[in-house]
């Protein structure tokens, strides 16, 4: 099988010089300024085609690294790295004509061109003929609801418009494999909603598309990506879908129901499938609240038939699922903005 | 806000290798800079005199002092001009800087700093080869020190003025950094009596010469450090006139050039900033 | 879409590059008054350096040595709009891409980085055309240079084999700006008078001596002035004092020179590209 990419015991580390002063002596504290730092430690991953997969991590974690690497914009320390089956050190040229990348916070392009002309010069460096790159330029701004803006000077437009003309030049020489890193950062929520579903739908929607997306946005990955990896101080923690992810750290759903008075809890209790639970009378609304950790979600249909058994009637229902920020908190030790 | 700046400047201007090739650096420039007026000057006498001894021409004594000292004005009206450009389109710190309750024009004057103080290094250095490599007589007495010093403050203003209409104008422009940094200071390269005397121009041009306190600031200097032999042999247009007037000319257009800075500046930044265009990116 | 064969990817990345350069002198018209008025200022100091330098009653040898030196000054200052678009608008320009981030896109793509860098060369040439042909006119109409055109196939051919190995030596020094930021920036800085000195482009090069004469033909600059200077100035007030070697013979060699700065940019673009990767400096911001 082809991956679309895949790395085997990638490591990339940075030297770093002491700072230059020319009044100044170098700092006593060579450690302080200098130092290698090791951004990839043995990195195995594999992304297979047509796989929307996410890599989370905190700040300086590798992620950029990775995709740099991948890129063909940085070469390994050691290790090595293939996309689409070429070789990230020897095989450059292959690699090129088949991926594109989309940074968040681009300031790519020239102020003095329209967007259209932005988008079309960044064409031409992968020799899409002009005809063909006009058509998938103007059909990629009506999707990115950016058509009125095609013959606006680059240094006019907003954060959110400069964006989405990033997100189209990435998507108009159709590449086969696309990195996205933090494509969403600084947007508002329509921008960026705009921007998650025409991604989602262009990996389902077209054969061998593949898109590794670096986030910080957990409901990010999780409604975009069959996988998720996290990476932290260069090294891969966990890898596999959301869902597996939040099943490996074991923890609970929790349901919370707002119902008629119940005269006895104790049918709820003898519930298989469901750890403890609380109920709190409410006497002014006629109603108790039970707060019920669920271990088996397949529980939930019985606590509602011991309720109706009742005659009491479920006015409220919520559901509480361990999250990806769960996950990672357990993984890394710490908030992703932290 | 001044320190700031000019520490900024500095660090911008030397932190980009290390010390000793910087050093280094800092002397090759200027000396090289030199060398292609050593030239001409050489091929110019070989057919005017036949004799291209440099160290007794009075006119290339000239000629290399106004090149040594002209190098202040160069590095610092590109360096007022470079602070508006590269903060704006580089580096894209201008909205940050600009936004601040500092004056953006202390900002500037400080940034200059820096290249006054390179451009301090390099005149030492070009002035050191001329005297010893090619035998130029500089020679100033002890009394003339502190009128030399106060003439090189009055000319630095008037350069750092000037260097301000220029940063004001490159609100308004696009990315040119280098097309006007060579550009502009050629205008005074060619009007203010540099490289050749103010008297080889034709009227008009020494009309406009007359007008640049440049011109005055490096009469006033070569006054003070060429011997006065070499001085009488050279025909510069400005005999007529004594140090002293030459000195109050430099101090009364150094004032209309200062006024003029500021009223330029505010009038460009406020264009700039009415149409928007305070951090423009125009690079192409 | 069947993928562009490699002529056709870097031709249409060639056009793609040159583009904004074309279409930002059309919308940004400031450079007219910097590149037509403000270079003729330079190149009037220079001469006006040779004319201060006459005593006080010039025979009519001097005059002609003179005008001729006048003459030298204008091919010179012609060929100066070029090998200053070599310098800044094309090999210190990536280190501007690298600040606005444009330079990883660009080396992400399968485009050759010689079509980028020609791309930048073809861009600039209406402006620095603009500016070549204004100093050429002026020096024609206000300094009272006569031209002697001759043999303008000859001179066309050593025009423009000079512009193309200038231009291959500017892709070479190009190539350091991928590894290297402001270190680069400053070596192109100090690189710019002594390329105007050993090249000669305000006197002729043969004063400054057959063997430093020799060397400096290694610059492209050199060989084509000189060329240049003998095809239109056949009869000069120096005679043919301070002509170098034949203009066939230049032009032989210019021919030379072309091909090895191509290759040799070829060369160092990949090396330096490829170092720089290692180094992870490709992507470095701020240098």
């Amino acid at each position: 099988m082809t991956y679309a990419t895949e790395t085997r015991d990638l490591t990339r580390i940075f030297k770093r010089k002491p700072k230059r002063n020319l009044l100044k002596r170098k700092s006593a504290k060579k450690k302080e300024n200098g130092g290698p730092v090791t951004a990839l430690d043995h990195v195995n991953l594999t992304i297979k085609e047509g796989e929307l997969f996410g890599l989370l991590g905190p700040n300086g974690a590798g992620k950029t690294t990775l995709i740099k690497v991948l890129c063909t914009l940085l070469l390994p320390t050691s290790g090595s790295a293939y996309v689409a089956g070429f070789d990230v050190s020897k095989e450059v040229n292959q690699i090129r004509r088949k991926i594109n990348m989309v940074s968040g916070g681009e300031t790519s392009g020239y102020g003095l061109l329209t967007t259209r002309e932005n988008i079309w010069m960044f064409s031409q460096f992968y020799g899409i003929p002009s005809k063909v790159a006009k058509e998938r330029i103007d059909e990629l701004m009506h999707t990115f609801g950016l058509y009125d803006k095609k013959n606006v000077k680059v240094r006019t437009l907003s954060t959110g418009e400069r964006q989405k003309m990033n997100m189209i030049r990435g998507f108009v020489t159709d590449p086969e494999i696309l990195f996205l890193d933090e494509p969403t950062l600084g947007l508002d929520v329509n921008a960026s909603r705009t921007i998650r579903e025409y991604v989602m739908n262009w990996v389902r929607k077209r054969e061998h598309k593949t898109v590794l997306l670096t986030t910080h946005y957990m409901m990010e990955a999780e409604m975009m990506c069959d996988r998720v990896a996290i990476i932290d101080r260069g090294r891969i923690l966990a890898l596999d879908t959301p869902a597996n992810l939040k099943r490996m750290i074991r923890k609970e759903s929790t349901v919370q129901l707002e119902v008629d008075t119940l005269k006895s809890t104790a049918p709820i209790g003898g519930i298989k499938g469901i750890g403890n639970f609380s109920s709190k009378d409410d006497i002014a609304h006629g109603t108790t609240n039970l707060t019920i950790i669920v271990e088996d979600e397949s529980a939930i249909s019985d606590i509602m038939s011991a309720i109706t058994a009742q005659g009491s009637r479920i006015r409220s229902m919520r559901k509480t699922d361990p999250t990806l920020e769960d996950v990672f908190i357990s993984m890394v030790g710490k908030g992703l903005e932290e | 806000m001044f320190k700031q700046a000019a520490w900024l400047g500095w660090e911008m201007d030397s932190n980009w290798t290390e010390p000793g090739l910087f050093l280094i650096y800092s002397i090759i420039k200027p000396v090289a800079g030199a060398f292609i007026l050593v030239l001409m000057s050489f091929v110019a006498l070989f057919i005017g005199t036949g004799n291209p001894d440099l160290g007794k021409s009075a006119m290339f004594a000239y000629l290399f002092v106004g090149n040594a000292f002209f190098i202040y004005v160069a590095s610092v009206l590109f360096g007022c001009f470079q602070v508006i450009q590269s903060d704006r389109e580089w580096y894209q710190t201008i909205r940050y800087v600009y936004m601040s309750p500092i004056n953006f024009y202390t900002y500037i004057v400080g940034r200059a700093a820096s290249k006054v103080l390179l451009a301090t290094i390099a005149t030492a250095v070009t002035l050191a080869f001329g005297v010893f490599a090619l035998h130029i007589d500089l020679s100033m007495s002890l009394w003339d020190i502190p009128l030399f010093l106060a003439v090189m403050v009055i000319g630095l203003l008037c350069v750092v003025a000037i260097g301000l209409c220029l940063a004001g104008l490159s609100f308004l422009t696009a990315k040119h950094t280098h097309g006007l940094a060579e550009g502009i200071p050629g205008m005074f390269y060619l009007f203010c009596g540099v490289i050749f005397p103010l008297s080889v121009l034709p009227g008009w041009g020494q009309s406009v010469g007359r007008a640049l306190p440049i011109t005055y600031w490096l009469e006033a200097i070569r006054r003070l450090i060429l011997p006065s032999s070499q001085i009488a042999q050279v025909t510069t247009g400005l005999e007529q006139t004594d140090l002293a007037g030459i000195i109050a000319l430099l101090l009364i257009s150094t004032a209309f050039f200062f006024l003029l800075s500021i009223l330029l500046f505010r009038m460009t930044e406020y264009l700039a900033r009415k149409a928007g265009i305070i951090d423009m990116t125009t690079n192409y | 879409m069947t993928e562009p064969g490699f002529i056709r990817l870097n031709v249409r990345a060639l056009f793609g590059r040159s583009y904004p350069r074309v279409i930002g002198g059309t919308r940004e018209l400031s450079w007219i008054f910097f590149e037509t008025v403000l270079p003729i200022l330079s190149i009037a100091a220079y001469v006006f350096i040779y004319k201060a330098f006459l005593p006080p009653n010039p025979d009519q040898t001097m005059l002609d040595k003179v005008n001729a030196l006048v003459g030298y000054v204008v091919i010179g200052g012609t060929m100066t709009a070029f090998w200053l678009n070599v310098l800044w608008s094309m090999a210190s320009q990536l280190y501007w891409e690298k600040e606005v981030g444009n330079l990883q896109l660009y080396m992400m793509a399968p485009m050759s980085r010689m079509a980028l860098l020609g791309g930048m060369a073809v861009g600039g040439m209406f402006m620095t055309s603009t500016r070549a042909l204004t100093t050429l006119v002026v020096g024609v109409f206000i300094f009272g240079i006569v031209l002697t055109i001759s043999n303008p196939l000859l001179i066309l051919a050593v025009f423009f084999v000079t512009l193309i190995a200038l231009y291959g030596m500017g892709m070479m020094f190009a190539s350091l700006y991928l590894l290297y930021g402001r270190e680069a920036w400053n070596l192109s800085a100090l690189m710019e008078e002594p390329i105007f000195l050993l090249s000669g482009f305000y006197f002729p090069v043969k004063a400054l001596g057959q063997t430093v004469a020799i060397g400096a033909s290694v610059i492209p600059a050199t060989l084509g002035l000189d060329a240049l200077r003998q095809l239109m100035f056949p009869v000069s007030g120096f005679g043919t004092q301070f002509y170098f070697f034949s203009p066939e013979l230049e032009l032989a060699v210019l021919c030379v020179l072309a091909a090895v700065f191509l290759v040799l940019a070829k060369l160092s673009l990949g090396y330096l590209e490829t170092l720089a990767k290692r180094e992870g400096k490709l992507t470095t911001r701020h240098q």
